[in-house]
């Protein structure tokens, strides 16, 4: 039997997908779990801070993490964008999330840091190595044009200086009609008293504009001291404005849309995949109903 | 706009005071639709060992049943519906499931099937949900409540057979589950217990003497202690937290609520398990006849934990995935038959009856 994912690039929907099925036993996919986008791999290091950084989180109950290559291009010299490691060279054998029997799942993520709009480059074939997709505009013209026509998944805000520009509701509020998350990342708030200043008045000024919608809060954790529980994670959002309910879904349900609009953007517009799982003897007729009239058996003509 | 944290409400605290000469006292209503019960913990000042009576009791609650993978269609089947749900009561429980990451399943004695899900499951299922009351957007969690003995729900009605086939091919749900009945035992149980891999337990009951502890010098006056401090002390107790204050610990500063004095030695008695109403109630009657017969205690606490996991509030009502808080009781027996009974929950939980 067959099960479909339809991803629909529905712009006025948040959640960017919906799961149809056709008859027969189907795998449940458990989607609202938590997830942290944002784990810096500094390529600098060797792999083994990255291996005990995806650990921890594993064992901090995170059942989805991201590998986030930051990528800041500048005019003096012509620089590459860095291609991601595979997964398997970069662990063996992924960590169990603590509490399920699931292993945890590892995504690529790149970040580009933009000082000028001939950085981001909507053609380029780089880009569709990564799983998502982010971009820090540092303008408040390069914003808005995040906001209202880059193809991105995640815009991050500034959390380690005074914010050079003021948030609207125009372009905050294009971006989340188009399913765009904006990013608060909580490892500076945890390092240094001054960046923790910055990080709450700058997220306290988003959740103003966006009035807590499309949020999602992640840990920009380059160790693994940085990095906090799920739980920990959404009581210290509460702390920029969210609400109960957003501060929860900054950890799960937003982290999903935003996993889910990238698969989205990495096809062609919208698709329908397909996986075949192992046949069985499936009901008959009810479900037939369900398909679309165009795919019903035709009778045989016979003379 | 800064952040308002004082505004956010935590934890929802519900006192009342009583006897159990007036006859419209509330007390078995309260005990009895407090359904899921994971711990009992009981103190008893001045007290050295329990007497036999009160032992028998705390050591004799029924054992209860943890069900290994179970298909939760089965709890459709009409054998178990007819054995075990329409006669005496059930009371079941997923087990290992977190409320605010997987889908929970709570049975209730009345009869109650309730279905804790997310979106995605609660999609796949198709069945209607319950409104939910605790956020505008509501599109965390989504309960699915049925009631088995509605019209609609009985064997070959329209609404069992749709969930049903929602339960069995749509979304084949299996979770560990805890299983209890009362009176009946593994012979009400048996449509589950036979084809299911399945372990029976006993609850655990740990006992401790305290020798010198300082109580508050409890009235059933309402008004002597203030509740708040009497709980954070009752748990302390029970949690063996130091209430000394002493300036060279730095890990707690609780005190014991004052006025108070000291009580040569106390027992305190936990049982932990899945436990059942109805024996919890036959506690209460023997502490109640010890606290008779006792000269020298003039009050004994008991308090009953429900579980943090568990989909649903007291009485069934709903409850928030938002935050944990788990619903807990504390009785405060006193000599003259007259009772203090503390509710407690977590905030956006429905308030206690």
């Amino acid at each position: 039997m067959l099960m479909f994912t339809f991803v629909t690039k529905n712009s006025s929907s948040r959640h960017a997908s919906r799961l149809l099925t056709c008859g027969g036993p189907c795998t449940v996919s458990i989607m609202s779990v938590f997830m942290d986008l944002n784990l810096i791999q500094n390529q600098t290091e060797d792999r083994s801070g990255l291996k005990s950084l995806i650990e921890t989180a594993a064992h901090l109950g995170f059942s989805t993490v991201a590998v986030n290559y930051v990528f800041e291009p500048t005019t003096k010299k012509k620089q590459n964008i860095p291609s991601p490691t595979p997964i398997n060279e970069l662990i063996d054998q992924l960590p169990i999330v603590q509490g399920r029997s699931r292993p945890i799942r590892v995504l690529n993520r790149l970040t580009i840091v933009m000082s000028d709009s001939s950085h981001y480059r909507p053609t380029a074939a780089e880009y569709r190595r990564f799983d998502l997709l982010a971009v820090y505009p540092t303008t408040e013209k390069l914003f808005h044009a995040a906001c209202m026509t880059y193809d991105v998944d995640i815009i991050c805000i500034s959390v380690t200086e005074k914010l050079p520009f003021f948030f609207k509701r125009a372009p905050v509020n294009g971006a989340i009609e188009r399913g765009v998350a904006f990013e608060v990342s909580y490892s500076a708030a945890i390092r240094d008293a001054t960046m923790r200043r910055y990080t709450i008045a700058n997220a306290i000024a988003l959740v103003d504009t966006c009035k807590g919608k499309n949020v999602i809060v992640s840990s920009a954790a380059e160790k693994r001291l940085e990095l906090r529980g799920p739980h920990d994670a959404a009581n210290l959002s509460l702390l920029f404005g969210l609400s109960d309910a957003d501060a929860k879904e900054a950890v799960s349900s937003t982290c999903r849309s935003v996993v889910l609009h990238a698969e989205r953007r990495k096809s062609a517009g919208g698709i329908i995949h397909t996986t075949k799982t192992s046949p069985e003897e499936t009901p008959p007729t009810p479900d037939d109903r369900d398909a679309p009239a165009a795919k019903r058996a035709k009778p045989l003509e016979t003379e | 706009m800064c952040a308002d944290l004082e505004r956010i409400p935590r934890t929802l605290l519900v006192s009342e005071r009583s006897s159990f000469q007036n006859q419209k006292n509330q007390l078995s209503a309260h005990v009895g639709q407090h359904h899921f019960n994971y711990k009992v913990s009981v103190l008893l000042p001045e007290c050295g060992s329990a007497p036999p009576l009160l032992d028998a009791a705390l050591n004799g609650f029924s054992s209860f049943y943890l069900i290994r993978n179970l298909p939760v269609y089965m709890l459709l089947d009409q054998d178990f519906l007819q054995t075990a749900v329409h006669q005496g009561s059930v009371y079941g429980l997923s087990f290992g499931c977190r409320v605010d990451e997987d889908p929970c399943v709570a049975l209730m004695p009345n009869g109650r099937l309730v279905l804790s899900l997310d979106k995605d499951s609660f999609e796949l299922l198709g069945f209607e949900r319950k409104k939910y009351r605790f956020t505008k957007r509501a599109t965390s969690r989504y309960v699915v409540s049925v009631n088995f003995s509605d019209s609609s729900m009985t064997p070959g009605g329209r609404g069992y057979q749709r969930l049903l086939t929602g339960l069995k091919t749509h979304l084949p749900l299996v979770v560990d589950f805890l299983v209890s009945h009362h009176p009946g035992g593994t012979t009400a149980l048996q449509p589950l217990l036979s084809r299911y891999d399945w372990s029976e337990h006993r609850p655990s009951v740990s006992t401790r003497c305290l020798a010198n502890l300082p109580c508050p010098l409890l009235t059933s006056d309402l008004q002597s202690c203030d509740p708040h401090s009497v709980l954070d002390w009752l748990g302390a107790v029970d949690a063996d937290v130091s209430c000394e204050n002493s300036s060279s610990s730095f890990l707690s500063t609780m005190v014991c609520p004052e006025p108070k004095t000291t009580a040569s030695s106390a027992l305190n008695v936990s049982v932990s398990g899945f436990l059942n109403p109805h024996e919890i109630h036959h506690l209460i009657q023997e502490l109640r006849s010890y606290l008779d017969q006792s000269q020298l205690a003039s009050w004994v606490a008991l308090t009953v934990h429900g579980f943090t996991d568990s989909p649903v509030s007291w009485a069934g009502d709903e409850r928030s995935v938002l935050w944990s808080g788990n619903t807990f009781y504390s009785l405060l027996l006193f000599k003259d038959d007259t009772y203090q009974l503390h509710l407690a929950t977590g905030a956006h939980h429905t308030c206690p009856p």
